[in-house]
C-alpha cells in the first residue's frame, strides 16, 4: 500500500472549504457522527482494451478483498447509463465513452465477480421509456455492448430495467437506516434493490449540470422507478419529467401508498433537495461497492446534450467500498476539492432560464445557482468520511492520477 | 432539337450518372465576389474545359456532364463560354458521355436554346430561382431539368427524371449547435435518404437527382453524398469543392485517391442497380398531403420519422382509402387539419380493425396537458396530439413508444449516428444504412419481422460476407453487422 495523503498538495483549500460545508449540515453535527472509513483505491487505466478483469482483481486485492462478500450470493450492478432513452452520444463515440458506463467495465466486473464466486449476478438500470416493457438488453445494444458476451461471463447473469415492477409483483419499500433522513424517510423501489446481497453501484466519473459531479452516490438516483412516482396526477406547469416534478423539485408528492416527503414544506430549490436525497436513497440502499469508470467520459456535463461537453480521456478508475469516500477521492482525481462548498468548483451551477422553472432562479432570474456538495451530505449523514486525511488511499497517488475536468472544461459553459 | 446526335443509350437519362463540372471563364465570372477562391482553384476552373479533364472520368461510372453554360453575362462572355461548350461537348460525347448544360437565373431563354442547340447539347437545367414559364421558353422538345428548392411542388411531378436541392450529410452534436438537450441526447442528422424515398409514390423507380455541393469536404464527405442520395435510389450530382478540384487538375496524388473513392462509391450503387426496384418497407403509413398548407411540416415529419429509424411507407392523401391502408398497421395522419367526414371514416374504421392512428388536435378532444392522449377504439386507438400541428420532432420520438417493435418490423441497434431505409421484393428485404460519423460503428444489431434464412453484407470497402442469422423466437429474425465503416446493405433472403 502507497499513503498517498500527503502528496495532494493542490488541496490546500480544504480547511476553508470544510468549514464552508460543514455550515451546510445543518441537521447533524460532524462531531455526533462516527463515519466509515475504509479505503479506496485509484488506478490509471488508458484503453477500455486493456485487460480489466486483472485490473479490477488487483483494485478489489487492494481494498481488501471482496470474495468473502459476493461467494455464494447475489451480486447487483446499477448501471450509469443516464437514464438510457436515447443513447446519450457524440458523433462517433459510444456512450460508454461518454456518458455511460463502458460494457467493457461491465464485462469485466462480471468476470470478476463470477471468479470470486458470485452465485448470481444482475446488471440494472431504470430506463425514462412512457412505456416499460423493453429489456434492458435492448437498450444496451444499442450502444453496441455486446449482451451475450457479458451473459457467458458468469453461469447466472440477468438483466432488469428497474424502472417499473420488472419482474416482480410489487415493489419493495426500502427505509432510510442510516440515522435520521433529511427528506424522504423510505423509497419504493423494484424488487432487485432488496432481492440481492452484494450492491455495487458502477457509476460514471463525469461532471453533472445541477450537481456538480456523477459519482456513485447520484447514480443511485436512477433506482427510483418513474412509472411508480409518476402515477399521480401532473399538475398545470409542473415539469413533464416524473422525477423533476417529485424529486428535484418537489412539485407533487409521492402517489398513494408510496412513501411521502417527511416535511412537504421543507425547501424545494433542487441544489438543496438532491444531494439530501441522494444521501436518502443511498442511506435506504447502501452500496456495498463503490465502481468509479473514468476511463474516457463525458466533460462538464451528464450526458451530451449539454452545451459546452466534451469527450475526454481522464484514465482513471476509482474503487472503493464506501461510496462517500470514493466519491471523495474520484473528487480529487477530478481536480476538485472534496470539500467543496456552494459556489464552489464544482458545485457553482449555471440555469438556463428556459430550462428551470422560475422559482429554481434564486433571485428572481439568476442563473448562477449553487448546489451542496453530496459526499459532504452523506458525511453529516454518518454514511462515510469525504476528508481526504482519513481516507486509506491505494494505488496511484491522486497527484499522480489528477485529470483537471475543471480545466478541460473550463470557457464552455456560460458560467 | 438538343438530342438529335446523342447515341441511343445516352438519350435514356434514368442511366445518366451525372456530375457538375462547372468550368470555364463563365464560372469564374459566376464566381466573382468569391474573394477566397484561391489561385489554383482559379486556374482549375478556367482551364477546366481542356480535354485533359475528359481522362478523369475514366474508370468511373459517370456518363452525363453538367457544364456551367449561361449566366446571363455579357453576350460575347456567354459566346465564348458557349463556343468552349461546344467543343468539349464534342469531345465528351466521343467518349460516350452525355451532356447537358447548367443555365443560372438572368440568361437568356432563347439565346441560351440556341445556343445549346448548336452545341447539341442533351439537355439543360436549371440552377437557381426562374421566372414562371422559362423553362417553355427554351424550346421543345429539349430536355430541361429544373433543380427545384421545394421538394412538396416536385413529388406529384410527372417528369421521368426529377432534380432537388439537396442537405450536405452530416452528423453533428447538439450541444456543438447550442442546442440543449437532455443527457440522453443524440447526434443530429441531416440527410437525404427520406427526400429521395419521398418521390417513390408510385412503385416505379424513377432517377431523382440531389444536388448539394459539400464546400470544404473530406473524402468521407464524398463518399456519404453518394450513398446518401443512393440508398433510396436516387444519385448525387457529384459536385466537387474548388480543392479537390485544383488537386485533381494538378494530378495531386491525395486528390485522385478521393476521387477514386468516389468512383468505387458510385460503381457500387450502379453495381447493384437492381435494388432500386425494391418497393420502400413500412407497416406505418403517413399521409401525405401534396396541397397541404403546410409543407414544410409535411416534410419534417417524413424526415424525422426517418431518423428515428421508423420505417414507413408513403400515402397520398388523395389516394387514402380502405384498400390502401390494408397493408398498414399504423397510420400517422397529422396532415389531414382537419380530416374529411370520409377520411375520418376511413380511419376510424382502421383503427376499429386494430390500427393505430396518430392524428392532430383537429380529430377531437385533444389533451389538455399531456403532449397526445391515446383513446381507444373499437380494437385500436387513436392517439391524438394537443399541439397544431403536432411538433415532428416529437411525434418521431413518440412514434418509439407507440409502436411495438413488431410493428415498426425494423428494429436497428446502435445507430445514433446512422440511418437506415429497408425496402423489399419478393421475398427478400434489403436493409441498408449509412454511418454519418468519421468512424465506423462496431456491433450493429438488426432485426427484422419474419424469418430468414440467409443475410449477405454489401459494402463498397469490401466483397461480399455472409452474417449468421437468428431466430429470436417471436418470429423476427436477428443478425450482427460487426463493423459500419460508412455504407452497408445486408440483403435477407
Amino acid at each position: 500500500m502507497e499513503d498517498v495523503r500527503s502528496t495532494f498538495s493542490r488541496r490546500d483549500l480544504l480547511t476553508v472549504s470544510g468549514l464552508a460545508a460543514g455550515a451546510l449540515a445543518t441537521r447533524r453535527a460532524a462531531a455526533d457522527v462516527v463515519v466509515p472509513a475504509s479505503p479506496v483505491s485509484v488506478a490509471k487505466v488508458v484503453s477500455y482494451d486493456l485487460d480489466l478483469v486483472a485490473q479490477f482483481e488487483q483494485m478489489f486485492d487492494q481494498i481488501g478483498g471482496i470474495g468473502h462478500l459476493v461467494r455464494g450470493k447475489t451480486v447487483a450492478m446499477k448501471v450509469n447509463l443516464a437514464g438510457a432513452s436515447g443513447r446519450g452520444r457524440q458523433v462517433g463515440l459510444t456512450a460508454g465513452q461518454t456518458s455511460w458506463v463502458h460494457p467493457n467495465v461491465v464485462g469485466a466486473l462480471t468476470a470478476v465477480f463470477a471468479k470470486q464466486g458470485a452465485r448470481r449476478i444482475r446488471i440494472l438500470e431504470s430506463t425514462f421509456r412512457k412505456k416499460y416493457g423493453t429489456p434492458l438488453e435492448d437498450t444496451l445494444l444499442n450502444d453496441g455492448w455486446d449482451v451475450n458476451g457479458i451473459k457467458s461471463a458468469a453461469s447466472i447473469v440477468e438483466f432488469e430495467d428497474t424502472n417499473g415492477l420488472g419482474s416482480a409483483k410489487q415493489y419493495s419499500t426500502l427505509k432510510v437506516k442510516a440515522g435520521q433522513p433529511f427528506i424522504f424517510p423510505a423509497f419504493s423501489l423494484n424488487h432487485s434493490y432488496e432481492d440481492c446481497d452484494f450492491f455495487v453501484s458502477v457509476a460514471k466519473m463525469k461532471n453533472h449540470e445541477e450537481l456538480g459531479v456523477t459519482l456513485s452516490m447520484k447514480n443511485l438516483f436512477g433506482i427510483t422507478p418513474e412509472l411508480l412516482y409518476g402515477l399521480g396526477p401532473k399538475p398545470p406547469g409542473a415539469s413533464q419529467w416524473v422525477r423533476e416534478r417529485v424529486f428535484h423539485y418537489g412539485q407533487v408528492q409521492p402517489p398513494s401508498g408510496v412513501p411521502p416527503e417527511l416535511d412537504p414544506a421543507s425547501n424545494r430549490y433542487e441544489g438543496w433537495r438532491m444531494p439530501r436525497l441522494l444521501t436518502d436513497i443511498c442511506g435506504a440502499r447502501p452500496i456495498d461497492l463503490a465502481i468509479l469508470d473514468g476511463i474516457e467520459a463525458i466533460i462538464g456535463g451528464e450526458g451530451s446534450g449539454m452545451p459546452g461537453t466534451r469527450h475526454g480521456k481522464p484514465g482513471l478508475l476509482v474503487v472503493g467500498r464506501n461510496c462517500v469516500s470514493t466519491d471523495a477521492v474520484a473528487m480529487a482525481t477530478m481536480g476538485y476539492n472534496p470539500r467543496a462548498g456552494r459556489h464552489e468548483a464544482p458545485f457553482r451551477l449555471y440555469k438556463n432560464p428556459k430550462d428551470h422553472p422560475p422559482e429554481q432562479l434564486i433571485p428572481p432570474g439568476e442563473t448562477h445557482q449553487y448546489a451542496d456538495n453530496t459526499a459532504l451530505m452523506g458525511e453529516a449523514a454518518g454514511l462515510g468520511t469525504a476528508d481526504l486525511s482519513k481516507i486509506d488511499l491505494r494505488g496511484v497517488p491522486i497527484k499522480d492520477a489528477v485529470y483537471d475536468y475543471e480545466a478541460h472544461w473550463k470557457g464552455q459553459a456560460p458560467v | 432539337m438538343l438530342l438529335s446526335l446523342c447515341p441511343v443509350w445516352a438519350a435514356d437519362s434514368a442511366r445518366w450518372i451525372p456530375a457538375r463540372w462547372d468550368g470555364g471563364p463563365l464560372e469564374l465570372t459566376r464566381r466573382a465576389k468569391d474573394k477566397a477562391l484561391p489561385a489554383d482553384a482559379r486556374e482549375a476552373i478556367a482551364r477546366w474545359y481542356e480535354p485533359a479533364t475528359l481522362s478523369l472520368l475514366e474508370e468511373t461510372p459517370i456518363n452525363c456532364l453538367l457544364l456551367t453554360f449561361s449566366i446571363g453575362a455579357g453576350a460575347e462572355a456567354e459566346r465564348q463560354q458557349h463556343q468552349l461548350v461546344k467543343e468539349y461537348a464534342r469531345l465528351a460525347r466521343e467518349r460516350g458521355i452525355a451532356v447537358l448544360g447548367i443555365v443560372y437565373p438572368g440568361a437568356d431563354p432563347e439565346a441560351v436554346a440556341a445556343a445549346a442547340h448548336e452545341a447539341q447539347l442533351d439537355g439543360l437545367v436549371l440552377d437557381g430561382e426562374f421566372p414562371a414559364g422559362y423553362a417553355g421558353k427554351l424550346g421543345t422538345p429539349a430536355l430541361v431539368i429544373p433543380i427545384t428548392r421545394d421538394a412538396a411542388s416536385l413529388r406529384t411531378s410527372k417528369a421521368p427524371l426529377l432534380a432537388v436541392e439537396g442537405v450536405r450529410p452530416v452528423a453533428r452534436n447538439l450541444s456543438d449547435m447550442g442546442i440543449r438537450a437532455g443527457a440522453s441526447a443524440e447526434p443530429w442528422i441531416e440527410s437525404n435518404i427520406w427526400l429521395v424515398r419521398s418521390f417513390r409514390l408510385g412503385t416505379e423507380w424513377r432517377p431523382v437527382w440531389v444536388n448539394q455541393q459539400p464546400n470544404p469536404s473530406s473524402e468521407g464527405d464524398y463518399v456519404r453524398c453518394v450513398a446518401d442520395a443512393a440508398i433510396a435510389g436516387g444519385r448525387w450530382m457529384v459536385a466537387i469543392d474548388d480543392a479537390l478540384r485544383a488537386g485533381l487538375f494538378r494530378k495531386d496524388t491525395g486528390a485522385l485517391a478521393t476521387w477514386r473513392s468516389i468512383a468505387a462509391y458510385l460503381t457500387f450503387g450502379e453495381d447493384h442497380a437492381e435494388w432500386r426496384s425494391f418497393a420502400p418497407y413500412g407497416n406505418l403509413g403517413i399521409v401525405l398531403d401534396a396541397a397541404g398548407k403546410n409543407p414544410d411540416i409535411s416534410d419534417e415529419y417524413l424526415n424525422l420519422v426517418a431518423r428515428r429509424q421508423v420505417p414507413y411507407r408513403l400515402i397520398l392523401r388523395s389516394e387514402l382509402s380502405a384498400a390502401s391502408l390494408s397493408s398498414f398497421q399504423a397510420v400517422l395522419a397529422a396532415d389531414l387539419a382537419p380530416p374529411t367526414e370520409s377520411e375520418r371514416k376511413i380511419l376510424c374504421d382502421f383503427a376499429e380493425k386494430g390500427g393505430l392512428v396518430v392524428a392532430g388536435p383537429s380529430w377531437g378532444d385533444p389533451p389538455k396537458d399531456d403532449p397526445y392522449a391515446e383513446v381507444p377504439l373499437g380494437k385500436g386507438r387513436v392517439a391524438v396530439y394537443k399541439e397544431d400541428p403536432p411538433n415532428p420532432e416529437s411525434v418521431a420520438k413518440d412514434m418509439l413508444d407507440l409502436l411495438e417493435p413488431e410493428v415498426m418490423g425494423l428494429s436497428v441497434f446502435n445507430v445514433s449516428s446512422a440511418i437506415t431505409y429497408a425496402s423489399t421484393r419478393d421475398k427478400s428485404v434489403l436493409v441498408q444504412l449509412l454511418n454519418y460519423a468519421g468512424r465506423p460503428i462496431d456491433r450493429v444489431t438488426v432485426r427484422f419481422n419474419g424469418n430468414f434464412k440467409t443475410a449477405r453484407l454489401y459494402t463498397p470497402e469490401n466483397a461480399p460476407i455472409d452474417l449468421s442469422v437468428r431466430a429470436t423466437g417471436n418470429g423476427r429474425t436477428e443478425l450482427l453487422i460487426p463493423k459500419l465503416a460508412a455504407w452497408g446493405a445486408v440483403l435477407l433472403k
